[in-house]
């Protein structure tokens, strides 16, 4: 149990430095000793538990997020913008009309984050663990799903970072 | 973000009146002539008078005047409103809905996409006898589903008359997604004619109700663009077909007031919603005959629920609601505006419409409206001609490897000749994101997951002259004994449209499963619109022993004889 987390989180160590350095966090995280606090959510259909966090601005957070809907889902942090211009771009993956069979599909949330945004894709009943620092110099986030109809049905919720 | 605070109020004016309702049936009368649950303010509001909670019900039907559009009318009220009270009521309760009839005939109601015992479904002569004038007919029946379903009279041409109104069950558990506020949407189509003489001008004059007949002038314009051969062949098949490409609808606006919650467009009926609120729109078509395709310009439109199932979320600018279908989409208006929540009936001659605002007195701009569609070749689908080798032919062939060992085709496989990818005549397609069938799909599998163990296959026949209507050819009355599934199967039911029009079919008693191409995801509904010459199939586990209606959902076309019975034993 404990090395398929461990293993699990070194598997997401590249997006997370990638994350750090994009919001000007001062140090990359790299393992249990630097983290300051662990959240756990439940991502669900179509909602995440909790519906709102308060983060300390520059701590070291690890998400430990399961997915217990019956729908792949991801876990994204960004502001509104970013997640806005993320939703739309993945709106438009699914195709021009309304995503016929498979808006929702676990295959088009890969990659799809290009490293921009601290992100996760969980396939149903999946576990998978984020390890982020919060940035000093913003009020506040979001954390999405920006598969197409699910943030829109619930699948958000605000980060306040002002300590 | 939005907060999820639910909005209290101290003490509603649905506490302060429960005492009152009480004093006897119709109290709600006495509040105002306008159904309660057209409440600005939504849910997380009062009901000011006409919403009706459950387990116990109790409604009076009656005859009575009430304005409608401005003008004086007579429709029928239900606890003095028409359309009716909402009736909302909880999954797992046991309904007791007390109906009595204060009218001069018989009537009855129909819950619709309820799925209860035979005896309380409400169609007078299949489940019971009807509500005789003067008598309380009481329904009692566990609630078992919930989401957004409508209630109306299945006795003659009633429900023309304003005999309908919204039933909202709510959800034992969480649903799929998350709200602030929500709003119940109801479609209807008035006449201030007497609905059997609408009946009678319909089958003594063709296109009574179409002033958009193609014209000597619209003749010479197409034979400038297509040629004379060509356009004198397209009259042709028209004329064969006997009806005019224009017959979009056969009752259109010339007679219609399109209302939205009772109200004509020029009320302005307005939805209120706090900025960055979740909104639920519980949108319902009870509406005799007419289509319309809703949109909310400047809003996102996320769908939720069709026909008060849970379908994975869809975003969409528009979508199409048939006669009798429901769909629940969620809205989240960011900005200090008013948005015009506008439905635009499918033939273009009118519409209904309402505002969402964060105030009331606010309006938007309506939209430009649309030129009337003329339905083209590709309408004639499955009737041989053009639409033979791109429905039917070509699509067999490529059908042939999702078979089945037993020929059929593997459960949830969309029928080729189905078009599910098209929302219909009228929607321009790339204009702006729309609602199709082909987008709906179940969160998880439908409890029954056997494949069909045979096919019925019905044809939806008419006779536009003659204004008949009917089912394999033969009218109701034409027909010696009910359409039989056997207690306990799974079948499949293949609908093949060999009119002009669209029809909404509607089964009662049991779900149809829309074989959309979504395998064991495929949506169920109570309602399928089966589009001018498709060919859709639906699967029917056949758990409800008893008679059920089976009809087209257009009221003059379940009255011309598209009507027929199940017996499931």
């Amino acid at each position: 149990m404990r090395k398929t987390l461990l293993a699990l989180t070194l598997g997401l160590v590249t997006s997370t430095a990638f994350a750090a350095g994009e919001h000007g966090g001062s140090h990359a995280p790299a393992g249990d000793a630097e983290v300051d606090r662990t959240i756990r959510l439940e991502a669900g259909d179509m909602w995440f538990d909790a519906e709102s966090l308060n983060v300390e601005p520059g701590h070291t957070i690890r998400f430990e997020i399961t997915n217990t809907g019956h729908l792949a889902h991801e876990f994204v942090i960004g502001d509104a913008q970013a997640q806005e211009a993320h939703r739309e771009m993945m709106q438009q993956m699914s195709g021009g009309h309304g995503g016929h069979g498979d808006h929702g599909g676990h295959d088009m949330a890969e990659g799809q984050h290009g490293g921009q945004m601290p992100a996760v894709n969980l396939a149903p009943g999946e576990r998978a663990t984020l390890v982020w620092t919060a940035p000093k110099n913003v009020d506040s986030l979001e954390y999405a799903c920006n598969i197409p109809g699910h943030y829109e049905s619930g699948m958000s919720g605000n980060i306040d970072l002002q300590g | 973000m939005p907060g999820s605070g639910v909005i209290h109020h101290p003490l509603t004016r649905r506490q302060i009146l429960k005492g009152g309702a009480a004093l006897g049936l119709g109290s709600a009368a006495a509040l105002g002539v306008r159904p309660g649950w057209a409440d600005p303010w939504g849910r997380t509001s009062v009901y000011a008078k006409g919403a009706e909670e459950g387990p116990e019900v109790a409604l009076a039907i009656r005859r009575e005047a009430l304005p409608i559009d401005g003008q004086s009318a007579r429709p029928m009220t239900i606890n003095g409103t028409s359309p009716g009270p909402l009736i909302r009521l909880k999954e797992g309760q046991e309904a007791v809905l007390k109906v009595t009839n204060l009218l001069d005939e018989p009537t009855s109601i129909h819950w619709h996409g309820l799925i209860l015992p035979p005896g309380m479904d409400g169609v007078p002569g299949v489940s019971f006898a009807g509500i005789a004038p003067g008598e309380t007919f009481t329904y009692r029946f566990p609630v078992r589903q919930n989401g957004t379903y409508w209630y109306h009279s299945h006795s003659g041409l009633q429900e023309q008359l304003g005999h309908a109104g919204p039933l909202i069950i709510d959800a034992a558990e969480r649903e799929p997604f998350r709200y602030d506020r929500e709003h119940v949407l109801l479609l209807t189509d008035w006449t201030f004619e007497d609905p059997m003489s609408v009946f009678r001008n319909l089958k003594t004059a063709e296109g009574y109700y179409n002033a958009k007949e193609r014209t000597v002038a619209d003749f010479f314009a197409d034979v400038r663009e297509k040629g004379f051969a060509a356009t004198a062949e397209m009259r042709s098949m028209w004329a064969k077909m006997r009806m005019s490409s224009r017959d979009i609808a056969d009752v259109t606006g010339s007679t219609y007031s399109y209302l939205l919650n009772g109200h004509a467009p020029q009320e302005n009926w307005t939805a209120l919603f706090k900025r960055g609120e979740r909104v639920r729109l519980r949108v319902i078509n009870g509406s005799a005959m007419s289509y319309f395709d809703v949109r909310i310009p400047g809003l996102k439109m996320t769908v939720v629920a069709a026909d008060g199932q849970p379908v994975q979320p869809v975003p969409v600018d528009e979508f199409r609601i048939a006669v009798a279908e429901t769909y629940d989409v969620l809205v989240a208006p960011e900005d200090d505006t008013a948005y015009t929540i506008f439905a635009e009936s499918m033939d273009r001659s009118g519409y209904a419409r309402a505002t969402l605002a964060p105030r009331e007195g606010m309006s938007a701009e309506l939209p430009e409206r649309r030129a009337i569609a003329d339905r083209g070749m590709e309408a004639m689908g499955a009737h041989g001609m053009a639409g033979m080798d791109h429905g039917t032919m070509a699509g067999m062939a490529g059908e042939r490897s999702r078979m089945s060992a037993n020929g059929m085709l593997a459960a949830g496989t969309a029928q080729p000749g189905s078009r599910f990818g098209q929302a219909g005549i009228g929607i321009t397609p790339g204009e702006r994101r729309t609602l199709v069938y082909g987008d709906l799909k179940a969160f998880t599998p439908w409890p029954d997951r056997r494949a069909p163990a045979r096919e019925l296959e019905l044809h939806l026949t008419g006779n536009m002259e003659r204004y008949i209507w009917s089912f394999d050819g033969k009218t109701f009355s034409e027909m010696t004994g009910p359409l039989h599934f056997h207690h306990g199967e799974r079948l499949r039911l293949i609908l093949i449209n060999d009119t002009m029009m669209e029809h909404p079919i509607h089964l009662h008693g049991m779900w149809m499963e829309l074989e959309n191409g979504h395998g064991e995801l495929i949506p169920r509904k109570h309602t399928l619109n089966v589009k001018p010459g498709e060919r859709v199939s639906a699967l029917i586990t056949a758990d409800a022993e008893g008679s059920w209606a089976f009809h087209c959902h257009l009221l003059y076309h379940m009255k011309a004889g598209m009507f027929r019975v199940v017996q499931v034993s």
